[in-house]
């Protein structure tokens, strides 16, 4: 499995699955993406980059229980498999890697709130 | 519980929308999510945004990982897995047995393949003059002469089309139209005179011809054309070939160089399936032009056989009604006598095409027998398909066996079957369809039509199919498939089937006796014709036809004649030339009335007129019998009269008719008898020959006939062009040979001949097929015996015939069927001829040696094979 394979949208979602586990599912993912990024994310949207994760073998996953608000139907909980925590760390390592290589005052200047 | 109840629900119409759309297995989860979002939402941002949001949530589930099914959850019902199974298997079947299937998908793609062929064709002549809107109510007037011999026209007197109009009420229209084939047009205010020689020439209509039939106008006012003298209307395609572009209205055509018409309207392009091919219309008033006598009202004896009378009945009136009224217009129009001879009767538009008596193009009996024919085929080609199947199947015991333990039933092994032989066919069909297309276009040439084979377009042929290839896989399927899913499983497992198990081997036998009847009921019936058709054209018709021109005389003035003949007389390789109005034997013909010597009452037969001068005689080497040969003279009426017309007169000897005086009702002519030629055939062999006379007159003269030297033949038939070229130079030079002319004749039978051997042709082929496939299942079934009986001494010879005699047996037996339906059949066609061959039992020694010769050579290479296998390789595993 390539690093190119994982999507921006995928890494975001990876990344939220692992902040909520042990109780990571697409509806808080959903809802804290879109907290996060202040735009809207649908539930079908991480459900299909939920299952991708999966094919990759980044994710694994187990039914859960039902809850009263789901209307007694179960939900599907994720967790990060060892690929993905490997995937997400070299991600990481580039990353940083790259940033500190940035020269100070070479980005343009802007004002954080 | 009571929280929710008071909330609203998310729209329950797109929760059974996700329901239909997403994949069962994960519509919990799905399903789970959108409502735990939607509660989340409702409760942050009230509910009319969480409504809102609820769409969007639901898009974003319209993706195919949500829609695809897990395969085993397909929800559909049982038998498509079976289907897809049965036709998995059945590929893998067909896959394997490589020989075998070729061998039934090319014997199917043939059959089929002549049958969509057959199936267009007899669907192109039923679909003849159908599209007029009126049809059901359109009638012709024909005529019938009760002489000695009934005999039939589809023409009528000219005076007839008007009486009826006036004197019954029981038409809407009725209308006139003549028609005059191979005509010269030109136009003499074109730029360099153009000139045309139509072949189907032209027609005299009165107006009403285009209320009754649909042939509309593009351009002209339907209710003034042709009412006008001198006026004209012809196609769009022929107004285009003479004048290209500009618009043919008011243009001027000039007709035979003498007589102008002017162009008042066109018409719509005429469709394919008409049999009123003429593309150009005159005025019905300028009939007088071509004889004033004929178009007068007084042309009653004169029935030609292009002079038609077409009818509209009102709706209410019934052709009975007419058909009864018709003998009253006899009775006031011809005096008692006559009026007994001419007798009228209707005939309904969708007749003509299909009645050769009244000119016709091919009888509906013919098309039968096409499509019987076809039907044959498609037989033959099932027949090996159930031949090899059966044999094939005992292959396949153990295969039905496993199954049958597994706990296959019947009914789906004979699906499984079907689903084979529904494979097979379907390829067959596409190479059918194939085939036809490469075909379509020698069809169309062989018969000189315009067929198209357009499935999508042809609402006919695209119910045609589908119901042949059901029949086809229900025809050859159901039998090999009953057969398969009977076989006992303990039977099949021990491989302890054997030939009778498979059953019907007298069946098999059967079909291939079948087969072989059938190819040799087509064989037979091909030499016949075939034999016919040489006896036609090298039989002795009493004159010389070989190395004869013929070419017409536009110009008849003496003059011309005199000069032409003498010019073309010089040129070298001409031996003689006359002057005539009909080679001896010709397609159109003059008859006429008689009286003879003191008689004073008519004879009760008409006589056929040649005009030809005092070479005719000679140029195409009539024998006189009796007297002398016509003298030149134009002056002294002289007649010669042939060995029948002798007869028919009722005098005892030749010599009693010369000198005799004779009146023929051709121009008032009386004159001297002053010889007899002996009988040659002035008509095809389908007829009889008729009474006849030769007399002079330079105004028949149409006709030059030129014997030339056979040796230089190209340059005398130039040097004659030149000449006609220079004394005509207003019209189309057109020769033709007379070998060739007569050869016309013969076209329809010719038709059939090149038609019977064709389909003679596919059913050997697929007969030989079925008969390879089935020895080469013979041959490995036989490996041991012919191990065994090799090992004890059996000869080469007697192992081939070990196989030989079987199918001997059969074609022997497959001979003894056809023989008398062949005989029955083929002297019915003969029947045709009034001259003709007689059926010798040398054509059956040829049919059966033919077929008997093709079958060895079939069987041949298989037994041979067999024969010489060494014994240890098939016995040495026991």
């Amino acid at each position: 499995m390539r690093r190119s394979d994982l999507g921006e949208f995928e890494e975001l979602v990876l990344l939220a699955v692992a902040v909520f586990t042990p109780e990571a599912y697409s509806v808080v993912i959903a809802e804290e993406l879109e907290q996060q990024t202040g735009k809207v994310v649908t539930t079908g949207a991480v459900h299909a980059a939920l299952q991708r994760l999966e094919n990759k073998g980044l994710v694994s996953s187990q039914m859960g229980e039902a809850t009263p608000e789901r209307g007694g139907r179960r939900k599907r909980i994720f967790k990060v498999t060892v690929a993905g925590s490997r995937i997400l760390h070299e991600v990481r390592n580039v990353r940083n890697n790259l940033w500190s290589r940035i020269a100070p005052r070479t980005l343009p200047k802007i004002k954080t709130t | 519980m009571s929280t929710r109840a008071r909330n609203p629900q998310p729209p329950r119409w797109l929760d059974k929308l996700v329901e239909r759309f997403c994949a069962p297995h994960l519509l919990e989860q799905v399903m789970g999510d959108l409502h735990e979002r939607y509660y989340r939402r409702a409760e942050r941002e009230g509910d009319a945004k969480a409504r809102r949001m609820y769409w969007r949530e639901v898009l974003a589930y319209m993706r195919p990982t949500i829609f695809k099914r897990r395969s085993y959850q397909y929800t559909k019902p049982i038998f498509t897995d079976m289907f897809r199974n049965y036709f998995r298997i059945a590929s893998r079947n067909v896959y394997r047995s490589k020989v075998y299937s070729l061998i039934n998908v090319l014997g199917l793609a043939l059959g089929i393949a002549s049958a969509i062929l057959i199936f267009t064709l007899v669907k192109y002549h039923l679909s003849f003059d159908t599209f007029h809107s009126k049809a059901s109510r359109i009638y012709r007037v024909t005529t019938e002469s009760h002489r000695e011999e009934i005999s039939y026209s589809g023409g009528v007197p000219q005076p007839l089309g008007k009486a009826f109009r006036n004197d019954y009420t029981f038409a809407e229209r009725v209308a006139r139209v003549f028609r005059s084939p191979d005509r010269l047009v030109s136009l003499p205010y074109s730029k360099d005179n153009l000139k045309f020689q139509e072949r189907e020439g032209l027609a005299y209509a009165e107006p009403e011809f285009f209320d009754i039939l649909d042939f509309p106008l593009i351009q002209g006012d339907k209710n003034t054309v042709l009412t006008e003298p001198n006026t004209a209307v012809l196609t769009e395609r022929i107004a285009k070939k003479y004048f290209g572009s500009k618009d043919p209205v008011g243009q001027i055509i000039r007709i035979d160089n003498k007589w102008d018409f002017r162009i008042t309207g066109v018409l719509l392009d005429l469709p394919v399936n008409t049999d009123r091919r003429q593309e150009i219309y005159l005025s019905y008033s300028n009939l007088k032009d071509e004889s004033a006598w004929f178009a007068s009202d007084d042309s009653w004896r004169s029935i030609n056989g292009d002079m038609h009378c077409f009818i509209l009945l009102k709706p209410n009136a019934l052709p009975s009604g007419v058909d009864k009224a018709l003998p009253e217009l006899s009775k006031k129009y011809y005096n008692e006598h006559d009026a007994k001879i001419y007798r009228f009767k209707l005939q309904h538009l969708s007749d003509i095409h299909f009645n050769p008596d009244l000119g016709g193009y091919v009888a509906k009996k013919n098309l039968w027998s096409l499509s019987l024919i076809g039907l044959f085929l498609i037989i033959t080609a099932c027949v090996n398909f159930i031949n090899l199947a059966t044999a094939q199947a005992l292959g396949r015991s153990k295969e039905i066996g496993v199954r049958k333990v597994l706990g296959s039933g019947r009914k789906q092994l004979f699906w499984q079957f079907m689903a084979e032989t529904a494979l097979i066919t379907m390829l067959a069909l596409v190479s059918a369809f194939a085939l036809a297309q490469v075909a379509v276009p020698y069809v169309n040439q062989l018969f000189g039509i315009q067929l198209r084979i357009n499935i999508f377009q042809d609402v006919y042929l695209l119910t045609f199919l589908p119901i042949l290839l059901l029949v086809v896989i229900l025809l050859s399927g159901s039998y090999p498939g009953l057969i398969l899913a009977g076989f006992q499983p303990v039977l099949a497992l021990k491989g302890k089937l054997s030939q009778k198990h498979v059953g019907g081997f007298s069946l098999r036998r059967a079909l291939v006796v079948t087969q072989f009847a059938i190819s040799q009921l087509l064989i037979i019936g091909t030499i016949v014709i075939a034999n016919q058709m040489r006896y036609s054209s090298q039989a002795d018709m009493g004159f010389r036809k070989d190395a004869i021109v013929m070419f017409p005389v536009p110009k008849k003035e003496k003059s011309t004649i005199s000069t032409l003949n003498s010019e073309i007389s010089r040129i070298a390789g001409v031996e003689k030339v006359t002057f005539c109005s009909h080679a001896p034997v010709s397609p159109d013909f003059v008859n006429v009335i008689v009286r003879f010597d003191s008689r004073t009452e008519y004879e009760d037969f008409d006589v056929s007129v040649k005009v030809g001068n005092d070479q005719y005689v000679s140029t195409f080497d009539l024998q006189v019998i009796a007297g002398r040969n016509l003298h030149p003279s134009d002056s002294v009426r002289e007649f010669l009269l042939n060995e029948t017309a002798v007869k028919k007169l009722g005098v005892r000897s030749t010599n009693d008719v010369i000198g005799k005086r004779m009146w023929i009702g051709l121009n008032d002519w009386e004159g001297v008898i002053v010889g007899v030629v002996k009988d040659f055939h002035n008509k095809s062999f389908h007829q009889t020959i008729d009474p006849l006379c030769i007399t002079t007159s330079n105004d028949w003269y149409f006709n030059c006939a030129v014997k030339i030297n056979p040796a230089n033949l190209s340059p005398t038939v130039e040097a004659i062009e030149m000449i006609w070229k220079r004394t005509f130079p207003d019209h189309v030079y057109e020769y033709d040979f007379l070998d060739e002319q007569i050869a016309r004749f013969y076209e329809l039978d010719n038709m059939i001949l090149r038609l019977i051997q064709a389909f003679a042709g596919i059913s050997i082929i697929i007969c030989c097929l079925g008969l390879y496939g089935l020895v080469s299942f013979m041959a490995v079934h036989k490996t041991k015996e012919v191990g065994v009986r090799k090992v004890l001494g059996a000869s080469l010879q007697s192992i081939l015939w070990l196989f030989g005699k079987e199918f001997t047996r059969l074609l022997i037996l497959a001979f003894v069927i056809a023989a008398p339906l062949a005989w029955w059949v083929m002297s019915n066609w003969l029947e045709n001829f009034t001259y003709r061959i007689e059926i010798r039992t040398g054509i059956f020694v040829l049919a059966i040696s033919a077929t008997f010769v093709l079958a060895m050579i079939t069987v041949g290479y298989q037994s041979l094979k067999a024969a010489l296998a060494n014994p240890v390789d098939s016995l040495r595993n026991e």
